[in-house]
């Protein structure tokens, strides 16, 4: 039988079929999935990001690992309502109205949910509204929103003056992001953080929720 | 250095490019200025010009700028209508031998930028990855969205008195190494279809081309270069099928490669795999 700590390579490698096997063994052998999560699935996700930051790592292992880490929670999930575990937070991600990249955005979500975050994400050429309505229905998440044009990237302060009028921007961080964004931009705006990379997401989420 | 039959649009002159912002934010022109002159010496046919968010007024500074040191013509990049109108309005055709600017680009949902047409006269690359939906820009999935997207707007720009020749389409081309939705097999099979559609024959095509490959690690494993290498397969795949301009880089050596280049396998497999598993192929080239 695979041991538990396998888990923690088979994401750092990527071996989505591996992690399937490690999970589907440790909860058949009642272990505490709580346990598999914090001790080996959180901490693998944050040693590819680190890998990534320091150039070890690109893009496409980051999408690998990320594929085996949900292959892992998609079991575990269940398990861990059960159990009552509470997500390191929720964030309500999308790429902001008139804007249909989705590539960043994407990878960001799957490292937040890799970092234990619950994750809604609302797709692309989201309006304004839309991040209101969800961030009420999902009350003191974060919202996180990406932009690729500088012709879009306006939208995310339509979208902090949304949160403002229907009363909902003090109990709601937002984090910014893509290629034009810069932290100049992010302070212009008054949102509560920006990052240029999907493994900086997940630390600024961390930050904004008081768990880093 | 461009293959021959193949335009190249010099890349440099881009708010999103770290370097060239960094000029913007601290105002010297004059680096923006010697970006277009190197380009051009390195044998860009077209220098492209975004400044990215900043007022009309400084697009057009630029452009005036621009073609006080090159005789090449200009790519006015942005998708704002206003950029878009002061960087024509300030274009110099008699700077550049007469020639018309490209203006990149005119997407379905922006079919109004052909008025600028009584601006200057203007040669558009038209975006066909995206379609209109419900009066909204939507993602095209498939070769055959793309297709569609390519004949409306072809109708459009004839309709507004452009030539076939004066067009260009651009299918869209998406990292490599984050393809996970099978772009790249839209692109080629959409390239396929316009290429066997005579109404299509005198419309030129283009691609960013760099963007194909960002993301990815320069080298490989063994310390041959990952990124130049697949970009010379697209381009052997995608020339035959009527690729005859791209936006690129003037330092990046493009040339066409044999079938069994590993760049070349790599590319084939890709889009024979789709999914994760072309992502897993990219690793392999370079691991």
């Amino acid at each position: 039988m695979p041991e538990p700590a396998e888990l923690y390579d088979a994401i750092v490698t990527g071996n989505a079929k591996k992690a399937e096997e490690v999970t589907k063994a440790a909860l058949e052998a009642n272990v505490n999935p709580t346990e598999l999560l914090g001790k080996y699935m959180i901490p693998a996700m944050d040693e590819v990001g680190k890998r990534f930051e320091c150039n070890e790592y690109f893009v496409p292992e980051l999408l690998i690992a990320a594929r085996a880490m949900k292959t892992a929670l998609a079991l575990l999930t269940p398990k861990l309502a059960e159990a009552g575990a509470k997500a390191a937070g929720r964030v309500v991600i999308g790429t902001v109205q008139g804007d249909l990249h989705d590539i960043g955005k994407n990878l960001v979500a799957s490292m937040l949910e890799g970092a234990g975050f619950k994750v809604v994400d609302l797709g692309v050429d989201v309006p304004a509204q839309k991040f209101v309505e969800a961030a009420k229905e999902q009350e003191g998440s974060i919202v996180a929103m990406s932009a690729l044009l500088t012709t879009t990237m306006t939208q995310m302060r339509s979208v902090l003056q949304a949160l403002e009028a229907a009363g909902l921007r003090r109990k709601t961080k937002v984090m910014i992001g893509g290629a034009p964004i810069t932290q100049q931009y992010c302070d212009e705006i008054g949102a509560d953080g920006y990052s240029d990379n999907a493994s900086g997401a997940v630390a600024l989420a961390r930050r904004l929720v008081g768990v880093a | 250095m461009a293959i021959a039959g193949l335009t190249l649009i010099g890349e440099t002159i881009n708010d999103s490019v770290p370097s060239t912002r960094k000029l913007f934010e601290a105002g010297d022109l004059a680096g923006i200025v010697e970006l277009a002159r190197f380009q051009d010496e390195k044998g860009a046919a077209y220098i492209d010009v975004n400044v990215g968010a900043r007022p009309p007024e400084f697009m057009a500074d630029v452009v005036r700028r621009i073609q006080e040191v090159t005789a090449k013509p200009l790519s006015i990049d942005t998708p704002d209508p206003a950029i878009a109108k002061a960087g024509l309005a300030a274009y110099d055709p008699a700077r550049a031998g007469g020639r018309k600017p490209l203006l990149n680009s005119i997407s379905p949902l922006r079919v109004g930028m052909f008025d600028l047409l009584s601006v200057q006269p203007f040669r558009p690359i038209l975006l066909i990855s995206e379609r209109v939906e419900d009066g909204r820009s939507r993602p095209c999935q498939t070769a055959e969205q793309t297709y569609q997207a390519a004949t409306f707007l072809l109708a459009e720009a004839q309709r507004a008195g452009l030539e076939p020749d004066d067009c260009i389409l651009d299918p869209g081309i998406a990292p490599i190494g984050s393809d996970t939705e099978g772009n790249l097999k839209r692109l080629i099979g959409a390239m396929e279809m316009l290429h066997n559609d005579p109404k299509f024959a005198r419309v030129h095509r283009s691609v960013g081309l760099s963007n194909f490959t960002v993301q990815l690690p320069s080298k490989r494993a063994d310390g041959s270069p990952v990124k130049g290498p697949l970009e010379n397969a697209f381009l052997t795949k995608a020339m035959p099928l009527g690729l005859d301009m791209i936006i690129g880089s003037v330092k990046r050596v493009y040339e066409t490669l044999p079938p069994e280049h590993p760049a070349m396998q790599c590319l084939e497999d890709c889009l024979r795999l789709g999914g994760f598993e072309a992502i897993l192929r990219v690793r392999e080239f370079y691991r």
